[in-house]
C-alpha cells in the first residue's frame, strides 16, 4: 500500500475466478436468449439481442479486460460451439467488438454507486458494440462485391438496413437489457459480490486505461490485415479484369494462379499467426501482472 | 401465461442435456471426425478466408459444389442447412428490394448472387469443420495452434457446468414466480405478461451472480490444488498432453486433394 496510485493488483486466481464468474454466467444468458421468441411489429424486430447487462455489471465491478475477455469466451462457447452453431472467423470478429466495447464501459465508470456513470457507461457500451458490428457488416458486402458503387441501389440500401438495425438494438435491446439491468443490479451488487471472490470492492482510485488491450501490437496487425486488404480488393479490380485477362496468362505464364492461390495461403497464415500471437501476448501479460 | 408455459417447456434441463450431448457427440464415425484438427484448421483458413477475395462466379461456383460434397459427406442434418440457406437467401432478398427501392434495378441481381455464393461457401465450410470435430478434438486442435489453456478449459467447462446452472436458473426463476404475482390482464397483444416474465428473466440473475461467484471461486481453487495454472504456461505440460494428435496419411491425401481440386479450379476458369 505504498503508493495508492498504483492499478488495483489482482492475483492470478483471482483474475481466473473474474473470468470464469464472467463466462458461465454470460454464457448461461445467451443460452436463454437463443430460447426466447422474437417479436415483429411491422418491420421492427423486438428481439432480446443479448443480456448485455451481465458482462457491462461485471465490468463495472471487477476488473474489466478479464470480465469481457471472459463474456465474450462464454457467448463463443455457450452460444456458438455447444450449440453447434460455431462459425469460425466470423466469430472473431463478434469476440473483439464484444470484449473491446465492454472493456471500454468498464473503463468509464470510477464510482459503481454513482448511477448517473453506470448508466452513461453502459450505453456507451452498447454503442460501441453495435457501431463495430454495423460497420463490420457494411463491410463484409463492400469487400464481398466488386465495385460495390457501380451496382445500383446497393450501397444506400446496405446502409440503411445497418443504419435501422443500429438504432433498433441500441434503443429497445441496449435501453431494456442494458440500462435498466445494469443500473439496478451495480450498486446493488457492489460491495457484496467482491468478498466472494476474495477480493476488496473497487474504489475511486482504480483506473484502468485503454492503453492495456490497444497495444502497438494490435494497431500495426489491424493496419497489415486492412492493407492487405486493400490490395486484394486493388489486384482484383485491375488484374482480374475479362477484357485482358488472357493476354496476362501469356505475359507471366501460367505461374501467375500459383502465386495468387500462394498469397491467398499467405493471408491465411498470416492471419492465423497474428490471432495466435495477440492470444500469447494476452497470456503473457497475465503472468506479467500476476 | 400460456407463452410462459411454452417457454418453460423448452427449459426442460433434460432436454438441454441430450441437446447438448447429441450436438457433441452425435457424429463420431464420419470421414471428418478421424482427420486431425489440424487439418481442419488449414482447410479451413483457406475456404474460410479466400472467398471473400474472389470474383470469379464460376470459381466460386466451383468451391461451393466442393462444399456442397463435404457437408454432405459430414452428415450435417438437413435442418441447419435449410435454415441456413433460408437465411442467406433471406438476407439477400431483403438486400435485393432495399435496393430496387433505392434506384436498383436487375443488374443488382448479379453482385448479390455472387455475394450470396460467397457468404454459402464460408458457412458451409465452418459447418462441416466445426460440426464435424467433438470438444475434445476442438479444444487439442486450439492448444495446439497456440490458443491458451484457458480456452479450452473453459469449453471443457462450459460443457460440465452448463446443466447446473440452467437448473439453479430455473429454481430461481420458479421461485420469483411462486413469491411473485402474475398480472391479471394480459393487456394489449399480450404485452403485460411478456413484461412481467423479461423483468423476472432479468431480477432471477441477481440471485445467480451471487452463486456463481462463489462456484468460480471453488472451482478455481480446485484447479489450484491439482496445478492446472502451472499446466497452462509450461510448454512441456502442453507437450505431453498433446502427444496424441498425430497427421496421418489420410490428413495429407485430404489436403492434398482439396489443393488440387482449387488449383483445377483456377486454371481451368482463368
Amino acid at each position: 500500500m505504498s503508493n495508492l496510485e498504483n492499478r488495483f493488483i489482482l492475483t492470478q486466481s483471482q483474475k481466473m475466478m473474474v473470468f470464469i464468474l464472467s463466462m458461465s454466467l454470460y454464457g448461461l444468458s445467451n443460452m436463454i436468449t437463443e430460447l426466447v421468441p422474437e417479436f415483429y411489429i411491422g418491420p421492427i424486430e423486438l428481439s432480446v439481442e443479448y443480456f448485455a447487462f451481465i458482462p457491462l455489471t461485471l465490468c463495472i465491478l471487477f476488473h474489466p479486460l478479464y470480465a469481457a475477455i471472459g463474456a465474450s469466451l462464454g457467448e463463443v462457447i455457450f452460444g456458438e460451439i455447444m450449440l453447434g452453431q460455431f462459425g469460425g472467423f466470423g466469430e472473431l470478429e463478434k469476440f473483439i467488438a464484444f470484449s473491446l466495447a465492454m472493456y471500454v464501459a468498464g473503463t468509464l465508470v470510477r464510482d459503481p454507486k454513482n448511477k448517473l456513470q453506470v448508466g452513461i457507461a453502459a450505453m456507451v457500451g452498447i454503442i460501441i458494440h453495435q457501431a463495430i458490428s454495423a460497420i463490420v457488416d457494411i463491410l463484409k458486402v463492400w469487400v464481398g462485391v466488386e465495385e460495390l458503387e457501380a451496382v445500383p441501389g446497393l450501397a444506400e440500401s446496405i446502409v440503411a438496413i445497418e443504419g435501422f438495425y443500429f438504432l433498433n438494438d441500441v434503443l429497445f435491446s441496449g435501453i431494456l437489457f442494458a440500462l435498466l439491468p445494469t443500473v439496478y443490479l451495480v450498486p446493488r451488487l457492489y460491495g457484496k459480490i467482491e468478498p466472494l471472490l476474495g477480493m476488496k470492492p473497487r474504489t475511486r482510485d482504480d483506473r484502468y486505461s485503454l492503453k492495456e488491450i490497444v497495444g502497438p501490437r494490435l494497431i500495426v496487425g489491424g493496419i497489415l490485415l486492412a492493407a492487405f486488404a486493400f490490395l486484394f480488393e486493388f489486384l482484383s479490380e485491375t488484374e482480374f479484369n475479362w477484357e485482358w485477362e488472357a493476354d496476362f496468362v501469356e505475359m507471366f505464364g501460367d505461374w501467375f494462379v500459383f502465386i495468387s492461390i500462394g498469397v491467398a495461403a499467405f493471408i491465411a497464415i498470416i492471419t492465423l499467426v497474428v490471432l495466435s500471437n495477440r492470444k500469447k501476448n494476452n497470456t503473457q501479460k497475465d503472468e506479467k501482472v500476476s | 401465461m400460456e407463452y410462459g408455459r411454452k417457454w418453460m417447456d423448452k427449459l426442460s434441463v433434460e432436454q438441454v442435456k441430450i441437446e447438448l450431448l447429441h450436438t457433441a457427440y452425435g457424429n463420431s464415425d464420419i470421414f471428418f471426425a478421424k482427420l486431425d484438427p489440424r487439418t481442419l484448421f488449414i482447410w479451413y483458413s483457406y475456404f474460410g478466408i479466400t472467398p471473400w477475395f474472389l470474383h470469379n462466379e464460376y470459381i466460386l461456383l466451383g468451391m461451393l459444389l466442393f462444399m456442397l460434397v463435404t457437408t454432405y459427406f459430414a452428415k450435417i442434418s438437413p435442418l441447419i442447412m435449410l435454415i441456413l440457406s433460408l437465411g442467406l437467401l433471406g438476407q439477400g432478398g431483403s438486400l435485393l428490394i432495399i435496393a430496387l427501392f433505392f434506384g436498383g434495378n436487375w443488374a443488382t441481381l448479379m453482385p448479390l448472387f455472387i455475394l450470396t455464393v460467397k457468404l454459402m461457401v464460408i458457412s458451409l465450410a465452418s459447418i462441416t469443420v466445426f460440426c464435424s470435430m467433438n470438444p475434445t478434438q476442438l479444444s487439442n486442435g486450439l492448444l495446439k495452434i497456440g490458443v491458451p489453456g484457458q480456452v479450452s478449459f473453459s469449453i471443457a467447462y462450459g460443457y460440465r457446468m452448463l446443466p447446473t446452472l440452467v437448473e439453479e436458473y430455473h429454481h430461481v426463476f420458479q421461485s420469483f414466480r411462486l413469491r411473485g404475482k402474475a398480472p391479471e390482464k394480459r393487456g394489449f397483444l399480450y404485452i403485460r405478461t411478456i413484461s412481467y416474465f423479461v423483468k423476472l428473466a432479468v431480477m432471477s440473475f441477481y440471485p445467480l451472480l451471487l452463486s456463481t461467484a462463489k462456484r468460480a471461486r471453488t472451482t478455481v481453487e480446485a484447479l489450484e490444488t491439482k496445478g492446472s495454472m502451472y499446466g497452462f504456461n509450461h510448454p512441456e505440460v502442453k507437450k505431453l498432453k498433446l502427444k496424441t494428435l498425430k497427421m496421418k496419411k489420410r490428413d495429407y491425401l485430404f489436403l492434398i486433394a482439396s489443393f488440387l481440386y482449387v488449383v483445377l479450379l483456377f486454371v481451368y476458369f482463368y
